[in-house]
């Protein structure tokens, strides 16, 4: 396991349990990460990307030409 | 002698003569008269050192990247501020993320820097941006009310940016939008903001003990005082009406006028002409692409399309 997640580890693990992790850092955008744990072992996981823009709905009806300048801006990095 | 900041600084591997070049380049910025980066460098290495809370909402963090594409400027803001709390850059995550956040809020209340990059929405109860199970208009909130002052970077975080481009699906806004009567709150548009002015406005702050004068909009007059079409390299094309008229055609390889290539610097107010980009490399008029006036307001829908010219300058 990676050292940054160390500090998220349950001291007392119990049978069943949620570990959610949010927000996600040092990625772009914002994640939350969330996890299943049965006896130790992570049994379901889900992720979820935590912003929305709606860049898609706002290209609509725009010029052709000008896409490129929107969506550039999904992500920065 | 050397002083602890300096001998800091040589540690970061940032030489006096670095640090007097950076004071050198903060001066023409700020427009302060020539020589004036000698006192600039005294009170940079008296000033008390703020941490900064970096707060990332409808972002695609650019901002962030403008701000570590200068590694120069960096060592001296990461030497001069401490960065306590930025998603991206952070170590923590989850619940110690908050932690951080949370303890700078608490242990430098009213003495701390919120730097806002992003828009935040205010459709639907807030949900278009969760962190920590919070909206961003809560943290925002919490984090922007107790700092010493709020600095908006990028033009999401000045009018919406462009989550907030018609039909703006998530209500999205500025800092300025979101928190009326939010003070001090010092903008700085452009997509991205540019590293240079940023650094300038703590600069200025941590010499004078005062934010740099604004305009109606909030804007540092320093970056914002100028039209980019008046100050333009190649507005002697303009006033001779010598233009490009198709990309890769004679006059665009003699570096006319893009105005007929939709060109929007006769709407634009930024210091881009001066400072540039990367370094002082180059900027999009001398790369040879108009100006897509993104440090204007809402230039997403006032100034699209950006390939068709203004009818008038
Ligand atoms: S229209 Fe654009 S390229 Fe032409 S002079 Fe003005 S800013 Fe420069």
């Amino acid at each position: 396991m990676p050292k940054i997640f160390m500090p998220l580890v349950i001291n007392n693990p119990q049978p069943s349990q949620r570990i959610v992790i949010d927000p996600l850092t040092r990625i772009e955008g914002h994640l939350r990460l969330e996890a299943q744990v049965e006896n130790g072992q992570v049994a379901e996981a889900w992720s979820a990307a935590m912003m929305f823009r709606g860049l898609e709905i706002i290209l609509k009806g725009r010029d052709p030409r000008d896409a490129w300048v929107f969506t550039q801006r999904i992500c920065g990095v | 002698m050397r002083t602890p900041f300096a001998e800091k600084l040589e540690q970061r591997g940032v030489s006096r003569r670095d640090f007097l070049k950076f004071c050198g380049l903060m001066a023409a910025t700020l427009g302060l008269p020539a020589g004036s980066g000698r006192a600039l460098a005294q009170s940079l290495e008296a000033a008390v050192r703020p941490p900064i809370v970096w707060l990332e909402f409808q972002d695609c963090t650019a901002d962030s990247e403008s701000f570590l594409r200068e590694p120069t400027l960096i060592n001296l803001l990461f030497d001069s501020l401490s960065l306590d709390y930025h998603e991206t850059l952070m170590a923590p995550s989850g619940a110690q993320a908050e932690k951080s956040r949370l303890d700078t809020i608490r242990d430098y209340a009213g003495q701390y820097i919120c730097v806002v990059e992003g828009s935040i929405p205010t459709a639907d109860g807030g949900v278009y941006a969760m962190i920590g199970g919070r909206t961003a208009l809560s943290i925002a909130q919490e984090t922007c009310s107790n700092a010493l002052a709020t600095i908006a970077v990028g033009n999401c975080a000045w009018d919406g940016g462009i989550a907030a481009a018609a039909p703006n699906p998530t209500g999205a806004k500025g800092v300025g939008g979101a928190l009326p009567g939010l003070s001090p709150l010092i903008n700085l548009p452009g997509c991205p903001m540019n590293v240079v002015n940023l650094t300038a406005t703590i600069v200025y702050f941590l010499a004078n003990g005062q934010w740099p004068e604004r305009d109606s909009l909030g804007r540092p007059r320093f970056a914002y005082g100028e039209e980019i079409h008046e100050e333009c390299p190649r507005h002697h094309h303009y006033e001779a009406e010598r233009f490009v008229l198709a990309w890769g055609d004679q006059g665009h390889r003699n570096g006319w006028c893009l105005f007929r290539m939709g060109c929007k610097g006769p709407r634009t107010r930024h210091n881009c002409w001066q400072v540039k980009w990367n370094g002082g490399t180059n900027w999009p008029i001398g790369a040879g692409h108009g100006c897509i006036g993104c440090a204007a307001p809402n230039f997403w829908d006032n100034l699209s399309p950006f390939y068709t010219a203004l009818t008038d300058d």
